[in-house]
């Protein structure tokens, strides 16, 4: 593929991730962050949402597998969680906290646990599509074009 | 083919998906001036999430401010001994141990006893003792009901941005106390 086709490959995947409600407008903003100064900020930021994410995920799981759970624990978890995927725009993990959030209120651990795995769900599939993404800027530098977002 | 920039890659995604906000009327000269006030201005941001503190910190830079980072209240409270050097404060609301309330009411008790003691120094001179010790203090919440404004206010902060923010929204919210504290010092 030449790099224009690629391009155009980063851009239709791009346009598919905000059409299909994976990201919002937020993750706009990311872009208009990145520029000569900051070249790599939206791969550094998201990268830093991975890792916080899956220690927050592996914290909710531990937490919400005690016999008794500690729920102002789950709670805040799932406050921080919420915090940066909306700061990064992806809309589902977000929506998918939200509902977390009343659960916990509630003291509700069928719930939690119901969202839980659906927050994880939810979270390795934006995961995966942000991955590709990268994935297909990789392709056009390897293909000798700039990057996309440079 | 020319490279693809981050914000026209922005600018299309806003028009073709109606997403993102309206495009607003911008007045140039007041958007100049203001953008011209946060260059060079010292800029605490205080969250304990990682991926905001990030977020905040390259959209104030990008107009030009130095940016530090805090993860704790109490980390705030280290960095804002007096004399310090900021010219503004985003504080996070919501933080284990010690909250945004809670670090800014503290503050506010260092800035008081630091001011009474200055008006109480008879050697001090009118250029002194007219400067008083007060950081704009910006609460950053997603929680934006009127109990929360009504708290920020009580504790003794100048006003709020809403969680996730953009960065017109930052910059707009602390460039207006920038001007006013410039002609306060003057």
């Amino acid at each position: 593929m030449d790099v224009s086709q690629l391009q155009r490959s980063w851009v239709e995947f791009l346009t598919a991730l905000f059409n299909e409600g994976f990201l919002d407008s937020q993750f706009n903003q990311l872009l208009q962050l990145q520029d000569e100064s900051n070249p790599n900020f939206v791969a550094e930021v998201v990268t830093d949402f991975f890792h916080d994410s899956e220690r927050l995920l592996n914290e909710l799981t531990g937490v919400l597998d005690q016999q008794i759970v500690d729920f102002k624990k789950v709670d805040s978890h799932v406050h921080q969680l919420k915090g940066s995927s909306a700061s990064i725009g992806v809309e589902r993990v977000k929506n998918m906290c939200i509902a977390f959030k009343a659960f916990c209120e509630e003291s509700n651990r069928e719930g939690c646990l119901r969202c839980l795995h659906q927050v994880k769900q939810e979270y390795f599939l934006v995961k995966d599509k942000l991955q590709t993404l990268f994935m297909l800027e990789q392709q056009i530098v390897a293909a000798g074009g700039s990057p996309p977002l440079m | 083919m020319k490279p693809l920039r981050a914000s026209t890659v922005a600018a299309c995604f806003q028009e073709l998906l109606g997403i993102g906000k309206q495009q607003k009327k911008e007045i140039p000269n007041e958007s100049a001036f203001l953008r011209g006030l946060l260059i060079g201005k010292n800029i605490l941001v205080v969250d304990d999430n990682k991926v905001n503190l990030r977020i905040a910190a390259a959209a104030l830079k990008k107009y030009g401010a130095k940016v530090e980072c805090a993860d704790s209240g109490k980390e705030a409270l280290s960095l804002l001994q007096l004399p310090h050097k900021f010219d503004a404060c985003f504080m996070d609301v919501q933080m284990p141990e010690m909250d945004g309330f809670e670090a800014t009411r503290q503050i506010r008790l260092m800035e008081n006893k630091a001011n009474a003691s200055m008006a109480a120094n008879p050697n001090a001179s009118a250029a002194v003792s007219t400067y008083e010790w007060h950081l704009p203090i910006l609460a950053m919440t997603a929680d934006v009901i009127q109990a929360t404004y009504e708290e920020c206010m009580k504790c003794g902060m100048d006003g709020y941005v809403s969680k996730p923010f953009d960065e017109e929204m930052l910059y707009k919210a602390v460039a207006k106390f920038l001007v006013s504290k410039r002609i306060h010092e003057t």
